[in-house]
């Protein structure tokens, strides 16, 4: 059967509407008018049971054609049985139709009346299509029947539409990106389950959804790329940190945000997504990284280089200084020496030539060249220390000091100073230099006295790791702390000639032999109190690499 | 006798006459024998034809040219016949290292040349019993 139209049947209006589509159709089909009322009559008869009685009633306006013959076949049916209840109308039925057949499936219950149609010529299939096209653009027999037909429209709008979004969230999850669209108070209106795992489900706002997720040194930046992106109604694509609900963790994730424009040109909402890219991230830093300390090795390696370059200069100058020190000063002795000794023979041999002025210029430079003479003599003991001529053995301090003191014994006694030892231990060292040093750290405590006071020197010793610290500390004047570097510099003096003899070389002596042994001695003072001299020396050879 | 008993050698010429003068004072001045250099002396030493004539001490000053003090002494010690006599370094500065290797050497003494006039006629009386 061919359906041309079809009615559901569910009020009175129905009833109405039933008859006069049975009534179009026939008159359609070339039935006469008594034949159309009497077909009309009997669809209206048995329609009315399936109101009252049916649960889905409808009725089925349809041709059939069996070989020649032509029927107009009109369906009434139900899924309730309503047979039993229209008895009488079947009946009545029968005598307006040609023809009244029921059928009985398990699924529907069926009333078919049929009418043989006088209709010279075939139907065609174009002609079925022009009676459904009739009844689709009928005008609205009533307000009812137009109510009728936008409801069913709209339903199936309603089914498209859920269908048409049921395909686009199985979309937006089985795509493996965090998806959402926002409108234009930022309030979340879609989220796939992708966004909801990561960030949890309680999507409300993005403000405060985004400040919770994005990372605090990220969000600023964020925001105001947010803010810019929808207030100009642009793009946004930006890396930022985002904060994985599952481990807590912060990992840099592509935002991109578009804004829907309708057709004026205007956002009307806004369509994310959101992409993991910290494997890239990581990678990108490590490449960075390696890249960074790969300069930094070459760096290493250039500065390396120009400081060993530095070193060697520093050597063959420092070499070069040393040698410059010792000619200068062997060679400036030979004539200094006669003119010392000339002056000095010419006062003791041919004093009597001379008047008395003759005698005080004599003497005058009698003593100016004795002073010269001490200079270039320490000039000279300095240049000659050097780590090649130094030969390495155990010193026993002790005898070190046994000797400084038999040296010095006149000078002591002259100062009637004490001088306590304490009990020292043994090092590696060169006796020689080390008697050198410490004679002048005693000399100097002697030197440098205070005049009233008898002159205490205490040598003491300490262990500092692979290191002994041995002081010299005296109740002398001492020194002002920021003289404590100057006083080791080369003919530096913190007092004139008239008032404590020197040349001022002393201390230069201590510090260079102090450097042959690859140690140290640093000064320290309470002016009018004391002067304290520590000289820390390696006490075993093998850490007393040179330098050099 | 008149072979010398004291050899002096030094380069410096001054140095010559101030110790001349003080020999002369000393009125000893003829058993000094005054050389230039270490060569000169060993040459002098090759020449003598008997060990009874050979200088009773030797004065050497360490920066001479051709043959230095160190240089002469060396080859003085190694000389069997030459070996004996006693040998002093005669030098301009204190040189504690210098001291040690002369000495090591076979040196009888290291001195440092005189600066005042006292410290000359001290040297001189040192010298004496070696010339007298």
């Amino acid at each position: 059967m061919k359906e041309i139209v079809c009615v559901k049947l569910e009020n009175d209006m129905d009833l109405i509407l039933a008859h006069k589509r049975a009534m179009k159709l026939c008159e359609l089909t070339g039935f006469s008018l008594i034949t159309q009322t009497s077909i009309a009559t009997a669809v209206s008869e048995i329609a009315r049971c399936a109101i009252e009685y049916g649960q889905h009633a409808e009725l089925v306006l349809g041709i059939e054609v069996i070989r020649s013959i032509k029927l107009l076949r009109i369906v009434i049916q139900d899924v309730n049985d309503f047979g039993n209840r229209c008895l009488e109308a079947t009946q009545y039925a029968k005598r307006l139709v040609d023809e009244v057949e029921i059928t009985k499936t398990a699924k529907m219950f069926q009333i078919v009346l049929k009418q043989k149609l006088n209709f010279p010529g075939t139907i065609t299939a174009a002609k079925i299509d022009s009676l459904i096209e009739y009844f689709k653009n009928e005008p609205p027999l009533s307000a009812y029947d137009e109510l009728r037909r936008k409801n069913h429209q709209l339903q199936e709008f309603a089914e498209k539409l859920k269908e048409s979004e049921n395909e686009y969230r199985v979309l937006t999850d089985s795509l493996p990106l965090m998806m959402f669209s926002f409108n234009n108070r930022g309030i979340i209106t879609y989220s796939n389950k992708w966004l909801q795992n990561f960030l949890g489900s309680d999507l409300k706002d993005l403000g405060s959804t985004w400040q919770n997720v994005i990372h605090p040194d990220d969000y600023s930046r964020f925001n105001k790329e947010l803010n810019n992106a929808m207030v100009r109604q642009i793009p946004l694509q930006g890396d930022y940190r985002v904060k994985d609900k599952n481990s807590d963790k912060y990992l840099w994730h592509l935002l991109s945000i578009n804004p829907l424009k309708n057709e004026r040109d205007i956002a009307v909402g806004w369509i994310g997504f959101v992409v993991d890219i910290n494997a890239q991230k990581v990678v990108e830093q490590t490449i960075k990284d390696n890249l960074e300390l790969k300069e930094t090795q070459r760096q290493l390696i250039e500065n390396q280089a120009e400081l060993e370059r530095k070193v060697v200069e520093l050597n063959r100058s420092n070499y070069e200084l040393e040698q410059f020190a010792h000619l200068a000063s062997h060679d400036l002795q030979e004539p200094l020496r006669k003119l010392f000794f000339y002056s000095d023979l010419l006062k003791n041999k041919y004093a009597s030539l001379v008047d008395e002025n003759g005698a005080r210029m004599l003497n005058n430079m009698t003593v100016a060249a004795a002073r010269m003479k001490e200079l270039i003599d320490d000039l000279l003991s300095y240049s000659q220390l050097q780590k090649q001529n130094m030969k390495i053995e155990r010193v026993d301090l002790n005898e070190i000091f046994q000797d400084i003191m038999k040296d010095m014994e006149i000078s002591i006694k002259e100062k009637n100073a004490r001088v306590q030892v304490e009990n020292l231990s043994s090092l590696d060292g060169n006796a020689l230099r080390l008697r050198q040093l410490f004679t002048n750290l005693v000399s100097n405590a002697l030197k440098y006295s205070k005049k009233d006071v008898t002159p205490v020197i205490n040598v003491s010793s300490r262990t500092d790791g692979e290191n002994m610290v041995i002081s010299v500390k005296d109740n002398g004047m001492g020194f002002e702390e920021k003289y404590k570097e100057m006083i080791f510099g080369l003919f530096q003096r913190l007092h004139t000639k008239s008032e404590i003899p020197g040349t001022g070389i002393g201390l230069s002596i201590c510090r260079k032999i102090a450097d042959l042994h690859s140690g140290t001695v640093t000064a320290s003072s309470v002016p009018g109190e004391y002067s304290l001299f520590e000289v820390t020396l390696p006490v075993s050879s093998h850490q007393n690499q040179p330098v050099r | 006798m008149n072979e010398p008993r004291l050899l002096f050698v030094d380069d410096d010429q001054e140095d010559h006459m101030i110790m001349l003068q003080y020999f002369r004072d000393a009125a000893c001045e003829k058993h000094v024998k005054f050389l230039t250099n270490g060569q000169q002396a060993l040459d002098y030493l090759e020449a003598i034809d008997e060990p009874a004539h050979l200088p009773r001490l030797i004065v050497l000053d360490l920066n001479m040219p051709i043959l230095n003090g160190s240089q002469t002494l060396f080859q003085i010690k190694k000389n069997r016949l030459f070996k004996d006599i006693p040998i002093v370094i005669f030098s301009t500065s204190e040189n504690e290292i210098e001291k040690r290797k002369c000495l090591s050497m076979g040196a009888l003494d290291y001195w440092v040349k005189p600066v005042t006039y006292r410290e000359g006629l001290e040297i001189v009386e040192r010298l004496k019993p070696y010339i007298v």
